[in-house]
């Protein structure tokens, strides 16, 4: 990825190589901002009765300053261009279907939402043969349910179907 | 009462039936989630966290423990029968190990000696640290970050970055002194703030599924058979003195925070090719090779555990998970533990004796199954971890918010790898945050808010200028521009062999 610097005065065109501190140096300079917009309503209070937003503007404080420091020094770290980004996809649909399994979990309960999960990434994600996919899935759950709820006695989540 | 009958104690406690049955299983379960790829320690230890709400604390520690050392064991079988770093800690026995292909045991066995070591350091330290007060944990804690940050592989600027990060999470949640409400957004749940167990397992369990695409994991895995994974005589002279380098040499970088494990093995391989009669073995299955590095990485984790029990500090994101697995039994961990909890203390340095040696005598056996173990597809282990991570974390609160805050870290955890940014100062940082604040508000508060309090205490004032000392060195280095050792050991973590 490559951006423009601006046409100096009499100058030529000059590029500037984006690198991946300048990304990070960004994002929590950013990030410090917000938490100093979030924090108007906590105090700071005195150095002898420091209130309770003292130690987040402090660190929100460092956080600026060591996230420009990196923006300052980031020709020393890798181009952005340089960055891999072929395991995003799969990163993006197990991610998905996490997300899924999390939003289900509390009404399907573990058995039924486990299992789906499972199936879902073997045979969605990885392309497994369907029924090798399916009877992994619910043996694995099987398996997992009787180790935590039975032999650990740690019950796990039934959800509204009560299993 | 004095060392050997505080120790005896422990044996009383550890070698109770039920209590072994903890270290074994704890050492059972951490010898697979090392040689099983994509589980790491954490992720073990935090998935079954819940499963020791019922136990009291010293089984508890002891299971947790055993995991970890356990952890480390399997981590090299991994390394040395598939030559896959499992992690950074075995690129180092990657390199002879597989050439060897059996003998890096050995340096495991002698993992009792760090055991020795913590036995007798950490209650004296912990005597010591009773004189803390505010300002000194204050120091204390600042010392700990910039060392930490000195130590990493990565930039002072990026390692101190995550851990204000880290520090920043851990202010989320009701102000102890105040009362007030910090960047809760209205949700109950994140009124006691952010837990440690779905920062953890999300950043280290699920941000590592997610940079690991399935298709990139190739296995091809050598089965040794159990004659050869004996040493012989040779081996065994060959190597007792790089163990005996390596423990030592461990278990001094296990007591500071950050890489030690990395560190420790890296230091050892270069001391014993340094020290080495035929230095052009290394490379090709030098005895020396493994065995150093080995008990360094071993010695490493048990030297962690001495100011965690004595401080009450986390050296690292594993420990940081142990400290909150005593708290929730109950039992914080600090200066008071070897008094105020003698059998959680003693009984757990005692079955780390016993867990060692139990370690040894199901790892010869058993490599057979474990390699078996390591032939799972990729495709098939991922999800199951996945399943894990979700039990482990819902189970520990039964809050879906903290599935959700774990969900969220992974995605953080997978940008921060893609980026080289280190997560474990994250987890440091969001651990140490409230001892932090209170230490810092409470050191004000009783000098009416002279901050010349942490001057005028010669222990306070001698950790601050140890903080001033790494600080004027790391910047050294940053003029300078040079590439030094952690230049290596950026490299060594990345897989790439010096």
């Amino acid at each position: 990825m490559r951006c423009e610097r601006a046409r100096p005065a009499g100058g030529d065109e000059e590029s500037v190589t984006l690198h991946t501190d300048h990304i990070v140096g960004g994002t929590f300079v950013a990030f410090g901002a917000l938490v100093f917009a979030l924090s108007g309503d906590l105090p700071f209070g005195t150095l002898s009765f420091p209130g309770a937003g003292m130690m987040p503007k402090l660190v929100a404080g460092f956080l600026i300053l060591f996230g420009l420091l990196l923006i300052l020094r980031a020709r020393e770290s890798a181009p952005v261009a340089t960055l891999a980004w072929g395991d995003l996809p799969h990163a993006a649909r197990v991610v998905a279907i996490t997300a899924a399994a999390i939003a289900l979990y509390q009404t399907l309960g573990f058995l039924v939402t486990m299992a789906l999960l499972l199936f879902a990434l073997t045979f969605g994600t990885e392309r497994r043969n369907p029924l090798l996919a399916a009877g992994f899935s619910i043996s694995a759950v099987a398996l997992t349910y009787l180790l935590f709820d039975v032999a650990l006695k740690t019950p796990l989540e039934r959800g509204i179907l009560g299993y | 009462m004095g060392t050997v009958e505080s120790l005896l104690l422990g044996f009383s406690v550890a070698l109770q039936p039920d209590v072994l049955w903890y270290a074994f299983l704890g050492c059972l379960v951490g010898t697979i989630v090392g040689v099983l790829p994509g589980i790491g320690p954490l992720t073990g230890i935090s998935i079954l966290l819940p499963a020791t709400f019922g136990l009291d604390a010293t089984k508890a520690v002891v299971m947790l423990a055993g995991i970890y050392y356990g952890s480390q064991y399997g981590g090299s079988t991994t390394s040395i029968l598939m030559r896959i770093p499992g992690e950074a800690a075995s690129v180092m026995t990657c390199i002879d190990g597989y050439a060897m292909a059996q003998k890096g045991r050995a340096g495991a066995a002698l993992c009792i000696a760090a055991v020795l070591m913590l036995t007798l350091i950490a209650p004296p330290l912990a005597t010591f640290a009773l004189r803390f007060g505010p300002p000194e944990y204050t120091a204390l804690l600042v010392l700990g970050l910039i060392f930490l940050a000195y130590m990493s592989s990565t930039s002072l600027p990026r390692t101190l970055l995550m851990a204000c990060f880290g520090l920043l999470l851990g202010t989320i949640g009701i102000d102890n002194m105040t009362g007030h409400f910090r960047y809760s957004f209205d949700i109950a749940e994140l009124g006691d703030g952010i837990g440690i167990v779905p920062v953890a397992i999300g950043l280290f369990g699920l941000g590592e599924i997610l940079s690991t695409p399935s298709a990139s994991v190739v296995r091809k895995v050598i089965a040794p058979r159990l004659r050869e994974l004996l040493p012989s005589r040779r081996e065994w002279r060959e190597s007792a003195m790089p163990i005996a380098r390596g423990t030592v040499l461990g278990f001094l970088i296990g007591l500071t925070p950050g890489s030690a494990h990395i560190i420790s093995s890296f230091l050892s391989y270069g001391v014993e090719r340094r020290l080495s009669k035929h230095p052009e073995e290394f490379g090709k299955g030098a005895v020396a090779g493994v065995a150093g590095p080995e008990a360094a990485n071993n010695a490493a984790s048990t030297g962690a555990f001495v100011p965690m029990l004595a401080l009450g500090l986390p050296t690292g994101p594993i420990t940081a998970v142990l400290i909150a697995a005593l708290m929730i039994h109950g039992v914080p961990p600090g200066p008071t533990l070897v008094n105020e909890h003698p059998n959680v203390f003693w009984g757990f340095v005692a079955s780390m004796y016993v867990g060692n040696l139990m370690l040894l005598a199901l790892n010869l056996p058993l490599v057979g199954i474990f390699v078996n173990i390591l032939r799972i597809p990729y495709a098939y282990l991922y999800p199951l971890v996945i399943m894990f991570c979700i039990i482990g974390v819902y189970e520990v609160s039964h809050s879906i918010v903290d599935v959700w805050i774990m969900l969220i870290m992974g995605i953080i955890g997978y940008g921060l790898r893609k980026f080289g940014l280190d997560p474990a100062p994250l987890v440091l940082g969001l651990v140490i945050a409230p001892t932090f604040e209170m230490s810092l508000r409470q050191s004000l508060i009783m000098s009416n808010g002279n901050w010349t309090i942490f001057f005028q205490r010669p222990i306070a004032l001698t950790l601050l200028g140890l903080c001033a000392a790494l600080l004027a060195l790391a910047g050294l280095s940053l003029m300078r521009s040079r590439k030094d050792w952690r230049s290596r050991l950026a490299a060594a973590e990345a897989g790439e062999n010096p």
